[in-house]
Formats: C-alpha cells, sequence, structure tokens
C-alpha cells in the first residue's frame, strides 16, 4: 500500500516537472506581451477615492487618472485628464481646461460633470477619504463651477500652493458611481468583490481579473488617448499582471524563479542580485534614497512631566539645546549604515529627502560622529558625573536614565535602537530600550504621552504640505508636543507661520524659501534627529525598454516594453 | 438516534453564543483598534477616523455591539469588514475554496501514509525499521513548518522541479481542462508535503500504540489460538478495534478545515483564510474575526457531532444513549 502511494508521488512529481521548468520561465517572461510585477499584499478596495494603504490605490492606479500628475523626474505636474490651468489673480479660482475626446472604459464620454461629481464626493460628509483634509482650506471646502463639457472652476476660499500637486486624485465616472452618492451607499461602492468588469476608469489599463492573495491581471485600454511622439498607440504592452506575494522572501524566490519581470530587493539581496545579474538577464539600477524620514525624537509634552505638583527633570533635558544636540552628535551614522543597510544607505541631514530636488534644502551642515563634541555639550550644559558611577548626573543631582522606545517587529528601527544605546551608553546616559507592540506605541503617542525617546519613521512626499499634520503645532502628529492650543516656543511659531505662508505663496521659486527656513529651524532645535536613508534598487530584466523607476515611482509607464 | 441528534443541535446554541462572546470581549479588551495605523498616517485626518469610526457603530457599549451583531448572526449576516468594506461571508467564500482543497489533501495525505506505517512499525516493533520510520517522522514534526516551506521552495527553485509558490501559473486560464487541474496539483505538491509531515509523527504514534495495545489483548490472542490466519487476524480483529479514536480525530479534524494554515500559506502564497484572518486579527479587523471564529466553532462541534455518530456506526458496542450520558 505504502509503494503504491510512493509510486503516486513519484508520478505526480514527473508530471509538475514537466510543467513548471526554468527556462520556460523565461521563455514566457521574454515573449509575452505582458509585464509581470509583484506586490506585498491585497488591496482593500477598487475605489481609489476610498483606499487608505498603498496596496490599494497601486492596484487601481492604471486603471484611473487624475487631472494632473506629478512627474517623478521634474516633480512638477504635467497634463492628464486637464490640458491646461489657470488661476486667477487673487488665486482662488482654478480654471481647468479639460482633454478631449476621452472616453470611460465603458465607452461614456468623460465631461467635466464627472470632475465635478469627484469633487463633491471628496467633500460628502459620508465619505471618509484622505483627499478631504488636504483640500479643505481655511476650513472650507472647495466649490466648483461647470462652465462647459471641457471646463471646469474650482473654488477655494483662500490662495492655495499646494493645490496643484494635491488635485492629481483620481477622476470618477458620475454616470457610475453617481446613484450611490446621492443615496449614500458610495462607501460600499467597488468593493473587491465587485467583478472586474464593473470598475470603470479613463485610465491606460482595465481591470480584467483579480484572485484574492493571487494576482491582479489588467488589458490594455484600446481607446486610451495617450500617443508617442511617432503617433503610436499607448500603452505599449498588452497586459500587466500584479502577483500578490504577502512573503518578501517569497517574493525574491519568484523573482529568482523568473515570475517576474521586476523586484526592488532589500539590501541584503543586492549583493547576491548583482552576482547573478548575467545569468538572469537582469541590470540592477541605484534609484536614489528613500523619500521618508527616520528620526528619533525626545518627549517635549508637559502633560508627560507633570505629576502632583511636581515636573519631572527630564521635561527640562529634553527641552536643552545643549542636550539635543549632544544627542545629535552621539551617534555612529556610518555604523547604523553597515549594519542596518548593509552599506546601502546615507547619513540623513533634513527632513526632507534629497530626491525631492525642489524643496530638499542643501545647505544645512550636518552633524557629525563627535563623542568628543557631545560630552563638551554635556559638560557645558550641567550634566558631569557627580558620583563616579559612570552615570552623568543633572545640576541637581538626577541621572540620566531615560527610556528609548519603537515599533517592536520593525527590524530596521530595533537594530537603530541598540546602536543608540550603545552609543548613548558611552556619554554616560542610562538608556532603557523597550520596544512597544504597535497598538501601544499609538496609546502612547497619541493619547496618554507617557513616553521618553522613541525611533520612528515617516514616509515622504514631493508636496511639502502633506506633512502639515506632523510639523504644524497644533497637528495631532506632531509628535513631540501634540494639539498645541498656542505654539510652545517662539520656533514652533515660526513653523507654524511658515507653513501657512508656504501654503498661500503661488509664485513656486518663492515658496521654496520657506520650506527651506522650515527645515532649517528644525535641523536647529532638532524636535526630530534624523539618522539614516537607505538607498534604493531596483531590479529589472535587461530586456524591459523604457523602463525608468524612480523613488517616487516609474517615469511614464506607459511608454514601458518588452524587446523581442 | 435523531432526537439525539436535535438535542445535541440545540446544545451547540448556548455554547456557540458563549464562544462569541467570548471572543467579542477579548477583542475588544486588546490595546488599540483597527484605526491605530491610520491614525499614524500623516496623510489620514483625526476627521476622517472619526467618520469611519460612526460608519462602522465604533463608540456604543459592548453589550449593545455584541448584541446587534448576534441579531444580524440570526438574520446570517456576519456583518462588514472594516478594512474591506465588503461583508465578511463574501470575503469569507473568496477564500474558502483553496483552503479546504489544501487542508483535504494534506489531510488524506497525512492519514493515507500516517496509519499504514503506524500498523507497519506497531507489527515490526523494535526493529530497524521501526526506528528508522519512527524517526523520520519525528524529525518531519519537529522541523517548523514554514522552514520546511522555504527549504522545498529553494530545492523547487533549483531544481525546476516545482513551481515555486502560488496555487496556479499564469498562464491558467488559457490552459487545457486538463492542464488546468494539472498546474493545480502540481501547485499543491509541495504545501501538502509540508503541512502533512508536521501531523503524521504524531498519528503514526497513536496508531503504533493502539496496535500494540490490542494485540495483546485476550480476543487476539484467541483469534491466533484457534488458527485465523495472520492478515486476517490483523485486519478485522486488531484494526477494527484500533479505529475509534481515529474517528473522533477525523471529526475534529473538520474543525480545524477552514482554520488555515497562515504561516505556510503566507510563504508558499497560496490564497486561504490563513493569512486573510491573521490580518484580521493583527488589524482588529472585528467582525471578520468574529466571522472566522463562528466558523471554525460551528465546524468544530459539527465535526465532534459527526464523529459521534459515525462511531456508533463502526463500533456496535456504543449506542446513542449511553452517549447522551458521557458527552463531554
Amino acid at each position: 500500500m505504502k509503494r503504491r502511494w510512493l509510486l503516486a508521488l513519484c508520478a505526480v512529481a514527473v508530471f509538475a516537472g514537466s510543467l513548471g521548468c526554468r527556462k520556460g520561465g523565461e521563455e514566457r517572461l521574454r515573449r509575452g506581451d505582458r509585464l509581470v510585477t509583484a506586490t506585498i499584499s491585497d488591496p482593500k478596495t477598487f475605489n481609489p477615492l476610498l483606499a487608505v494603504d498603498s496596496a490599494s490605490s497601486d492596484a487601481v492606479s492604471e486603471v484611473f487618472e487624475g487631472l494632473v500628475r506629478l512627474n517623478p523626474k521634474t516633480q512638477l505636474p504635467e497634463p492628464m485628464l486637464a490640458t491646461s490651468w489657470e488661476h486667477d489673480d487673487a488665486g482662488t479660482t482654478w480654471t481647468f481646461h479639460l482633454r478631449e475626446g476621452v472616453t470611460w472604459h465603458d465607452g461614456a464620454p468623460f465631461t467635466a460633470d464627472d470632475v465635478a461629481f469627484t469633487f463633491a464626493a471628496v467633500f460628502d460628509q459620508k465619505v471618509p477619504n484622505s483627499a478631504k483634509h488636504v483640500l479643505m482650506v481655511g476650513g472650507q471646502p472647495m466649490r466648483t463651477e461647470v462652465v462647459d463639457p471641457h471646463t471646469i472652476k474650482v473654488m477655494m476660499a483662500e490662495p492655495f500652493a499646494p493645490f496643484l500637486n494635491s488635485v492629481g486624485f483620481d477622476i470618477l465616472p458620475r454616470h457610475v458611481l453617481g446613484p450611490a452618492l446621492a443615496d449614500g451607499t458610495f462607501t460600499q461602492t467597488w468593493g473587491i468583490d465587485t467583478p472586474p468588469e464593473k470598475i470603470i476608469g479613463t485610465g491606460p489599463y482595465r481591470l480584467v481579473r483579480y484572485v484574492p492573495a493571487q494576482l491582479l491581471q489588467y488589458a490594455r485600454n484600446p481607446a486610451y488617448w495617450m500617443r508617442d511622439e511617432a503617433g503610436g498607440a499607448l500603452p505599449r504592452l498588452a497586459e500587466r499582471t500584479s502577483l500578490i506575494v504577502p512573503d518578501q522572501n517569497t517574493m525574491y524566490l519568484k523573482f529568482l524563479d523568473r515570475q517576474l519581470h521586476l523586484y526592488g530587493p532589500r539590501p541584503e539581496e543586492i549583493d547576491d542580485l548583482r552576482k547573478r545579474s548575467e545569468d538572469l538577464e537582469i541590470t540592477l539600477d541605484d534609484i536614489g534614497l528613500e523619500t521618508g524620514m527616520l528620526f528619533v525624537s525626545f518627549n517635549r509634552n508637559p502633560a508627560h512631566y507633570s505629576k502632583d505638583g511636581k515636573t519631572d527633570p527630564r521635561l527640562a533635558w529634553f527641552t536643552d539645546p545643549k542636550f539635543v544636540r549632544a544627542i545629535a552628535h552621539s551617534f555612529d551614522k556610518q555604523s547604523m549604515i553597515r549594519n542596518t543597510y548593509f552599506g546601502y544607505g546615507e547619513p540623513a541631514v533634513s527632513a526632507i529627502s534629497p530626491e525631492n530636488t525642489t524643496y530638499y534644502d542643501p545647505n544645512l551642515t550636518p552633524y557629525e560622529y563627535d563623542l568628543e563634541a557631545a560630552r563638551r555639550l554635556l559638560d557645558e550644559g550641567g550634566y558631569r558625573d557627580r558620583n563616579g558611577d559612570g552615570i552623568r548626573e543633572d545640576v541637581h543631582g538626577n541621572p540620566l536614565e531615560f527610556e528609548l522606545s519603537t515599533n517592536a517587529g520593525n527590524q530596521v528601527r530595533e537594530r537603530l535602537c541598540s546602536i543608540l544605546k550603545e552609543d548613548w551608553t558611552k556619554l554616560g546616559l542610562k538608556v532603557n530600550y523597550r520596544p512597544l507592540d504597535f497598538a501601544t506605541l499609538v496609546e502612547k503617542l497619541s493619547t496618554n504621552f507617557d513616553w521618553d525617546a522613541m525611533v520612528m519613521g515617516f514616509t515622504g512626499s514631493i508636496e511639502p504640505h502633506a506633512s502639515s499634520n506632523l510639523l504644524r503645532s497644533s497637528g495631532n502628529l506632531h509628535l513631540w508636543q501634540p494639539n498645541q492650543q498656542t505654539p510652545a516656543t517662539p520656533w514652533e511659531a515660526e513653523i507654524d507661520r511658515e507653513l501657512e505662508a508656504g501654503a498661500r505663496e503661488l509664485d513656486p521659486r518663492k515658496r521654496v524659501a520657506h520650506y527651506w527656513r522650515i527645515q532649517e529651524i528644525l535641523h536647529r532645535e532638532l524636535p526630530m534627529i534624523q539618522l539614516v536613508r537607505q538607498r534604493r534598487f531596483i531590479a529589472a530584466k535587461s530586456y524591459l525598454v523604457d523602463f525608468v523607476p524612480t523613488v517616487w515611482g516609474f517615469f511614464e509607464p506607459e511608454r514601458i516594453a518588452i524587446r523581442p | 438516534m435523531l432526537r439525539f441528534v436535535l438535542r445535541r443541535v440545540a446544545q451547540m446554541i448556548p455554547l456557540l453564543v458563549g464562544i462569541t462572546f467570548l471572543s467579542f470581549v477579548v477583542v475588544d479588551l486588546a490595546p488599540g483598534d483597527f484605526f491605530d495605523t491610520l491614525s499614524m498616517n500623516p496623510s489620514i485626518s483625526p476627521d476622517m477616523i472619526r467618520e469611519m469610526k460612526v460608519e462602522f457603530g465604533y463608540g456604543q457599549p459592548l453589550p449593545v455591539r455584541y448584541g446587534r451583531w448576534l441579531w444580524r448572526v440570526a438574520h446570517l449576516d456576519l456583518g462588514m469588514s472594516v478594512a474591506y468594506r465588503v461583508g465578511v461571508l463574501d470575503l469569507i467564500a473568496s477564500r474558502a475554496m483553496n483552503t479546504v482543497i489544501l487542508a483535504a489533501a494534506s489531510m488524506v495525505f497525512t492519514w493515507a501514509l500516517a496509519i499504514p506505517i503506524g500498523v507497519i512499525v506497531a507489527l515490526r516493533r523494535g526493529t530497524l525499521l521501526d526506528r528508522s520510520l519512527s524517526f523520520v517522522a519525528f524529525f518531519g514534526m519537529s522541523v517548523p513548518s514554514f522552514f520546511l516551506a522555504f527549504l522545498l521552495m529553494y530545492a523547487a527553485l533549483e531544481t525546476g522541479w516545482f513551481p515555486v509558490g502560488g496555487t496556479t501559473s499564469l498562464d491558467y486560464p488559457i490552459l487545457s481542462p486538463l492542464g488546468q487541474i494539472g498546474d493545480r496539483v502540481a501547485h499543491l505538491v509541495l504545501p501538502v508535503i509540508v503541512l502533512g509531515t508536521g501531523g503524521m509523527a504524531s498519528l503514526m504514534r497513536l496508531m503504533r500504540s493502539q496496535l500494540l495495545e490490542i494485540q495483546s489483548a485476550d480476543y487476539v490472542r484467541t483469534a491466533r489460538a484457534k488458527g485465523v490466519p495472520e492478515w486476517l487476524v490483523v485486519s478485522k480483529h486488531i484494526l477494527r478495534n484500533a479505529m475509534n479514536p481515529f474517528v473522533t480525530l477525523a471529526g475534529y479534524e473538520l474543525g480545524t478545515l477552514l482554520g488555515g494554515a497562515a504561516l505556510v500559506e503566507a510563504v508558499m502564497n497560496l490564497q486561504g483564510l490563513g493569512t486573510l484572518m491573521l490580518d484580521a486579527v493583527r488589524s482588529l479587523d472585528l467582525y471578520l474575526v468574529m466571522g472566522s471564529v463562528l466558523m471554525s466553532s460551528i465546524l468544530l462541534l459539527v465535526g465532534n457531532l459527526l464523529a459521534d455518530i459515525a462511531l456508533t456506526m463502526v463500533d456496535p458496542r456504543i449506542d446513542f444513549s449511553r452517549l447522551e450520558t458521557t458527552v463531554r
């Protein structure tokens, strides 16, 4: 009986072997008129307005389009559904001229009514979405006015410079979703159980198949409006497939198995891929530094330190410029890069990534790793080891002891914390490292403010106003002291003013000055002490043509083709 | 028999209410909620989170929410997932098929291998064969399943014998029907081996010890003494009597059928309930968690009932009147 089973197993093995031949994989990738990529998680919705995670917005990013899109190379808005735009002298009324002859995937014409409808959905009370609070200017929703089928006016209470960078949200079809918005069922539309042919956009691809936890498949929209210089139809590839692979290791194996055209390797895989690049027929591109930031912040919220009429000494240390500057000099960024990114990274200086070529301030002097300078600053501040136990005390004799936290399970942040602890111990600080699970961490940051020092990170974007929730003193993500009624310090008040001015200044060149000023203040006052930035790579089959990846996304992805 | 079944089904209802209420409380008491991740996202305003909480009925007291959930469940509506804004039943249904296929296949694999091996090693107790097979079984049990999954996938990558992860290949829709079945089977082999080896050792050891115990029973000695051929002794007297615990076990396994195997599913890129539920628990997507708790509990209870009914069929010594007093 056992032998029969083994025989059956062998038969299955041989059968399967004939199917999954490796060279066959490469052939399929190269010959097919289809780009195969992988994504780490399932979309949660196909309604782009309701998406709150990147997997959901990525899933339909080629199905829908906005009025404009940010060109990842120039980082400027370029025409998509709008061909041109202008604003009046006051800067409060914008007129968009819409592209003519564009049709929805179901053949209906695209008109200004669709744009007005999308704005109405964004500002609808019953539709929670992330575009709303960005576009609430002066606390008021924007109004729209359809001038003719291909012209629309958008009116706002005050001039709002981030408008063009924020108006790239996906335009939705009124003839499909209009009834749902009217009867209040909009949030239940286009869930992941919707048949793909019902998802109607104007984009270069249509969604044709979704198998949960397995793949998303797209087919070219033959009626797409965009043309290349020679007048050829775009997009060039007939199909796109996105495999859903929830495990990063598995994704890597699939790339090695020639199932994917592209892969964004982790730092530890880069050398391995470089060695195999010839065999795998790939090129490995350094696409630049990551766009977000990783930093260590100290809690400056008096609410945390005042108990029973007494104020904890830690508040005085953490708001002392000498103390935080000593900290900024105190850790070895090179060793962080070696240990967490296998050497593929750069020390971070500003809160804005250097990849944001418009708004990054290149004139800041980095805080070098210099334990001597750090010791000197601490001595000057009166933090000395007075009793010879190896731990410094402040002028009142309180030992410098505090807690350092980050979210448990994030390996990069955990390693950064252990390096910080090591260097800070050398300085004579007593650090208790305590990783926290995410829910506890959120509770500490937003409800009870019970934390001392925290390693945190945020994603970045081209539009600097997108971080206003973090920078403004009244913001709920103003980590070191959130939701302030009035700015606690003069420099926080100045940042508030600069943010305000930056949002009102419509001249792009003048606008930059405000954000440079904010970066200067942040660099001087150090509410977020910047750590390191990872260098990003993309491994891609070398027979992909016109494939231009950047850290901000692919440049003109509709041009990507496969060289036969 | 009908009376017995009806009574058992009636007993299930308070049990289910108890199980789901406890789970509801536990999920509710866990620190944080679904909106924690959103609250740390700079592009999401506190207003938006407030609106979403209203939309999903958060903020009402726990008994009210549980009562409402129960009321809806009584009408066969398991509520909506917060993350997906899709009915829980639809979500579960969309992934259930693959989980069931995988679980059933690995169950067949485990049982079909473990039981004959258990019989062989029991009959050849103490020989090299017994010891080496036991060693292999225990090795299979002690290797973590996700690690074995990686090892096998790496082997598949190096040899090209099996597909690396997934349940179907990209060309699946254009294959012939026979090709489609072959494609499915090819993708099933590795996961089935991974999931099957884990459970094999315990089943095999159970079979072995059952057999050893019964082999020394009086009726076996009697049968041998009156000259019954050895194969008849084994198949009719020993195996028949050794079956009872396996019938019960099979009932329990029905309950785990929809549970999925989250780690292996994630590593081997299989679409299943395991990863869906793991994500739901991690992100505290309350109604999705509750839906899965409900489904697994029902399956477990039904499996238990079926096992008891089956027991009376294979073992005439057990009758319903006795079962009723001894049921757990």
